[in-house]
């Protein structure tokens, strides 16, 4: 498995590099962009209160949500965003074509002819999967360090929060996107069904924050999890998102793993 | 070394796999397994090799049972796909490096020998190699780990002549040290030149085992003559067909009664050669008929 394993981290290595560079250079720019907008935000406030509060609530500067001249604010507004959307559309993208790309090139004939068991194919793919988003997170976690360090007064929880808080998402999405593609051969379709879901859940979380006869949405979609207001002002994650989101990591690579160990592979 | 016993496997969608095949390959063995494209002679290595999971029956190897030891058998086996598709990013060295570190211990002596013998190339990109060369990595792949089993799948397509008969020769050696080969294959005439035993195929069924020297015997020519003169018909010739002022038909008896019987014919055009392989199965079909 170990050489599985380093085969795969190299052959993901020139994407995940390029992943990280957007995901960290996208962080970067919108916290660079802080000191320019500053001084602007007193206004900025008094133009948003023309706004109804449920369009303020969507983006998380409602009452009681993120006060946008506030560093942290700023980037829980502006650059968490980017980052949890372009973040999880590579969790999705690496998560749905770790194992399809090998049905899809009809390498997988040459993989499981020979001795490794189709669990531990599995099991290594999904942890170079783990690694390589955590290595992203990593990289976003440092740029973020740098930046709260220099611009305002650095919070560790919240920093750590912000830096680790999108490996959730991104787990998520990849553990769904891992047991689609069991099913779906084409790693293009596994992909563009996976891409759905990560823009699609992100629709749900505005739906959900938009009115309260959909409030009930917020369970299901992984943005709200690691909500950027519960992050700021608790300083947490609700521990009922937490367990939501392992059950359904857990779910999704039981059934990955369940299903795939049966399949018949007529690539 | 190698048992089938009545396995089966259908397909969802209800494409065709293999239905209810028997039979034994004995240690050292070179077992053709011959039938055109779609009779089930994939279906039948994927399912030895637990890439799909047989409906009924079973398979052992070496004593083995396919499904619940499969990776104890993939220790033991050299895998030859009939479509090459390879990692196509890496470089051959680094691939075969891979695919023989499943194994374990690399035998870098004998890789090396496989290599020169079949001129490979190891300095090249996967996805740069023609067919043939990419065949070539797939034969240096199997046959580096010294294999007790080799299963084949069409291993030929894409190979000049020369390395054909280099790799004939390395399997003949493969055979000296008692590796079992499963050879299977559309082409009759490298069965014949290679196989100990050959077992035919068709839509799924295995219709019949023979000896290559049994098989010899039955072997039927096809003959093809371009004469204006009526050819004196005998039940030895089959599949009698008339085209273009040409009569062609399969011919199962004995040569000798041939060529008294054409000899009688003005003859503008004549050709005797080997059958395709649906004659051959016809052949076999007409036989089972009329048993």
């Amino acid at each position: 498995m170990k050489y599985l394993m380093i085969t795969e981290f190299k052959r993901n290595f020139k994407s995940l590099i390029l992943w990280t560079s957007i995901v960290a250079g996208m962080a970067a720019l919108m916290l660079l962009l802080y000191p320019a907008f500053k001084d602007a935000f007193a206004n900025i406030e008094d133009f948003l209160s023309v706004y109804p509060e449920e369009f303020l609530e969507v983006f998380g500067l409602g009452d009681g949500g993120l006060d946008m001249s506030d560093f942290y604010g700023w980037f829980g507004v502006e650059g968490y965003l980017f980052v949890n959307l372009i973040g999880g559309s590579y969790a999705a993208i690496l998560g749905g074509s770790i194992l399809s790309k090998e049905e899809d090139d009809k390498t997988i004939e040459f993989l499981l002819s020979k001795p490794i068991s189709r669990d531990k194919v599995l099991f290594g793919k999904a942890i170079i999967v783990a690694v390589n988003l955590l290595i992203l997170n990593l990289m976003v976690g440092i740029v973020l360090l740098i930046a709260f360090t220099i611009f305002g007064d650095l919070n560790v929880p919240v920093w750590l929060l912000f830096s680790f808080a999108p490996f959730i998402l991104q787990i998520i999405f990849a553990s769904l996107s891992f047991l689609i593609s069991i099913f779906v051969i084409k790693s293009r379709k596994v992909i563009s069904i996976s891409l759905g879901i990560v823009i699609g859940m992100y629709v749900i979380d505005l739906i959900s924050k938009l009115t309260e006869e959909f409030e009930y949405l917020k369970y299901i979609t992984p943005y709200e999890y690691i909500n950027a207001v519960t992050i700021v002002k608790d300083e947490m994650i609700k521990p009922i998102y937490l367990l939501i989101s392992v059950l359904m990591i857990g779910v999704s690579l039981t059934c990955a793993w369940y299903f795939y160990r049966k399949k018949d592979i007529t690539t | 070394m190698i048992k089938l016993e009545g396995l089966t496997k259908y397909y969802k969608k209800h494409a065709r796999g293999i239905l209810d095949v028997s039979l034994e390959i004995k240690q050292g063995e070179i077992f053709g397994f011959i039938g055109p494209n779609g009779a089930g002679k994939s279906t039948t290595v994927r399912t030895l090799l637990n890439l799909i999971f047989p409906t009924s029956g079973f398979a052992k190897i070496n004593g083995l049972d396919i499904v619940k030891d499969t990776i104890d058998i993939r220790k033991m086996v050299g895998y030859i796909p009939s479509e090459v598709n390879f990692y196509g990013d890496m470089y051959v060295k680094d691939f075969i490096d891979y695919a023989c570190r499943f194994h374990g211990e690399i035998d870098h002596i004998y890789m090396a020998m496989l290599i020169e013998k079949l001129e490979l190339d190891l300095s090249r990109k996967i996805e740069d190699l023609s067919f043939g060369n990419k065949k070539k990595v797939s034969i240096v792949a199997a046959l580096a780990t010294h294999p007790k089993v080799l299963i084949l799948d069409e291993p030929t397509s894409g190979l000049d002549p020369l390395i054909q008969s280099q790799f004939f020769q390395l399997l003949e050696q493969e055979k000296k040290n008692g590796t079992t080969i499963f050879f299977s294959s559309h082409n009759l005439g490298e069965v014949q030149r290679i196989c100990d035993r050959v077992g035919i195929i068709k839509e799924g069924k295995l219709i019949k085992v023979e000896t290559i020297e049994d098989i010899m015997k039955t072997r039927a020519k096809t003959v093809r003559i371009r004469t204006k003169d009526e050819l004196e018909l005998t039940e030895e010739m089959i599949q009698v067909e008339h085209i273009n002022g040409y009569i062609s038909f399969v011919y199962t008896g004995e040569m000798k009664t041939l060529i008294q019987l054409i000899s009688k014919l003005k003859i503008d055009d004549l050709s005797i050669t080997e059958p395709a392989l649906e004659d051959i199965f016809m052949h076999y079909y007409e036989r089972e008929e009329n048993k």
